[in-house]
């Protein structure tokens, strides 16, 4: 079964005006004014949803279940203090009363989702019905639901959009989660099936093989730092280019951007918030420096780190397409996240008007570590690659140098 | 003991390259291109080149084909984080003797140089 760029643009596309629809509902209602920030389509691995949520926040909202054309589970969520402003809008006092707020909270979910669901039916020219709203209430990605149980597939689509409360620094998510099967097989009734058309099972064959170039990363950063490090998500996104930049955030972050060329070309940042980045640079060298600032030093290290990193992530592309892959020396970046992808985005953004996102995280438990992978590639090349990719040779990631030398 | 050129563009690579090759070998310098290679191998005629793939300028491979095809009898270990079987195939083409993927720990290093240049 084949998908094509269209079709995965008239999905994300369906997502975001339904996500619109589902935030003007809300605007109407509560006279908060919010903007849909972001909306992407996700193929990640189903233990995986939902990662970027985190373990500690709690959040609450409504959760559905819909079937028809299109079957499995959407939900809508706020972080639990972000949900007492919504309370507070549409009964002033609700708070006070614990049933009160969660059946105000169940109700405006219900009116926001329903137009959501409601999008997707009339554009696709069918019908979904949908389950009675639940009150969910918990913490991190366990807000979220498993996914339908019938489905065998591990990896599987996931919609996010992000909206925004205007004027503050708060969000509010929906997800779906449809089953595999009947959303792959309406997509591509609704592709062209022409040559842009991706194969799904090498979309997912790539997404495992950079599951495992993070994997290998992470053991670079363990071999090199001390720290250990594990390999926690690896997910292709699509989303339109400018969207890009949105999902960086404000944060400061520090780390390496490398141009890579080859078959795909494009980018690849390896980013650490300031503090993992001093964290791992401090395990890297062998005096300690016991500075809370970042040093020139620091800086050195994490380059280094970077292009290791960096090799780590690629290669395993080139080896499984038997070709090579270059990548510029790395180019030290320290700025906010968004300021970092602009440039990058915008450059990607002279050829073409929506982008594949390849995002893995590594983490550790020991210490406040995170580091994250982007890679950025040409949206052309990239399907050209995966129509060149043989899937049994997905596995094949790593080189023997003892046999060539 | 053993005359090794350093070739790699980062700095932290090279120092952590000196502190695993100093106690047994004798460093005759360092350079961050392949250009600057070329040209310190011609001075000095090291036993051995550590050389670095991915740097500005001039990559390693480039530099390791010229100093093997002037100085056939020389060693070059490319010493770099590229694992890509092609561009190890390319490195052999080059004329490199060995190859070594970073991260490394000493112990991989000094059996490289050994299989290379025996003491």
């Amino acid at each position: 079964m084949k998908i094509d760029v269209q079709s995965l643009d008239t999905f994300n596309q369906l997502a975001h005006e339904g996500a619109q629809e589902a935030t003007r509902s809300m605007t109407q209602m509560t006279g908060i004014e919010a903007t849909v920030e972001v909306t992407r389509i996700s193929l990640v691995d189903r233990k995986d949803i939902g990662e970027e949520l985190g373990n500690d926040a709690e959040f609450v909202g409504v959760q559905f279940g819909f079937d028809g054309a299109l079957t499995g589970e959407t939900v809508l969520i706020f972080e639990r203090e972000q949900s007492a402003a919504i309370v507070e809008a549409l009964v002033p006092g609700g708070m006070a009363d614990e049933s009160m707020a969660q059946s105000s909270v169940k109700e405006i979910g219900n009116i926001m989702m329903s137009g959501f669901i409601d999008g997707w039916a009339e554009h696709l020219g069918t019908s979904i019905e949908h389950t009675p709203p639940s009150y969910i209430e918990r913490q991190g990605k366990d807000v979220l639901p498993e996914g339908p149980e019938t489905d065998e597939h591990d990896q599987v689509f996931v919609f996010r959009s992000e909206i925004q409360w205007e004027g503050e620094d708060v969000s509010f998510y929906i997800y779906m989660l449809p089953e595999y099967t009947p959303l792959t097989e309406l997509m591509a009734e609704h592709g062209s099936s022409g040559t842009d058309a991706i194969p799904i099972k090498k979309l997912a064959a790539f997404n495992q093989m950079n599951r495992e170039g993070t994997r290998r990363a992470a053991e670079n950063v363990e071999m090199m730092s001390g720290i250990e490090t594990e390999a926690e998500v690896s997910q292709i996104s699509f989303a339109p280019i400018e969207d890009v930049p949105k999902r960086f955030g404000k944060e400061t972050h520090v780390g390496t951007a490398v141009e890579f060329t080859g078959a795909p070309s494009g980018f690849l940042l390896v980013l650490f918030d300031e503090q993992s980045a001093i964290t791992v640079a401090e395990g890297l060298m062998p005096v300690d420096m016991d500075s809370d600032e970042l040093t020139d030093q620091h800086k050195a290290a994490i380059e280094e780190l970077g292009n290791i990193m960096t090799s780590g992530f690629v290669d395993g592309w080139a080896n499984v397409l038997q070709r090579s892959v270059e990548h510029t020396p790395p180019r030290l970046v320290h700025d906010m996240g968004q300021a970092i992808i602009d440039p990058l985005a915008a450059q990607l953004g002279q050829h073409q008007r929506h982008a594949f996102m390849i995002d893995s995280t590594m983490k550790t438990e020991e210490l406040e570590f995170e580091s994250k992978i982007h890679a950025l590639p040409n949206e052309q090349e990239l399907r050209k690659a995966l129509d060149d990719l043989d899937v049994d040779r997905a596995d094949q990631t790593e080189a023997d140098a003892d046999r060539l030398f | 003991m053993a005359e090794v050129l350093i070739a790699d563009d980062s700095e932290f690579m090279r120092n952590l390259l000196r502190e695993i090759l100093e106690e047994d070998h004798n460093i005759i310098g360092e350079v961050e291109n392949g250009v600057e290679a070329v040209e310190m191998f011609k001075e000095e005629e090291p036993d051995l080149v550590m050389m670095d793939i991915v740097m500005p300028i001039r990559d390693g491979i480039e530099a390791t084909d010229e100093i093997k095809t002037e100085y056939p009898n020389s060693n070059v270990i490319m010493c770099t984080s590229v694992g890509q079987e092609e561009k190890m195939k390319e490195a052999v083409k080059a004329g490199a003797d060995g190859y070594i993927t970073k991260p490394f720990q000493k112990p991989s290093v000094i059996e490289a140089i050994q299989d290379v240049v025996p003491s």
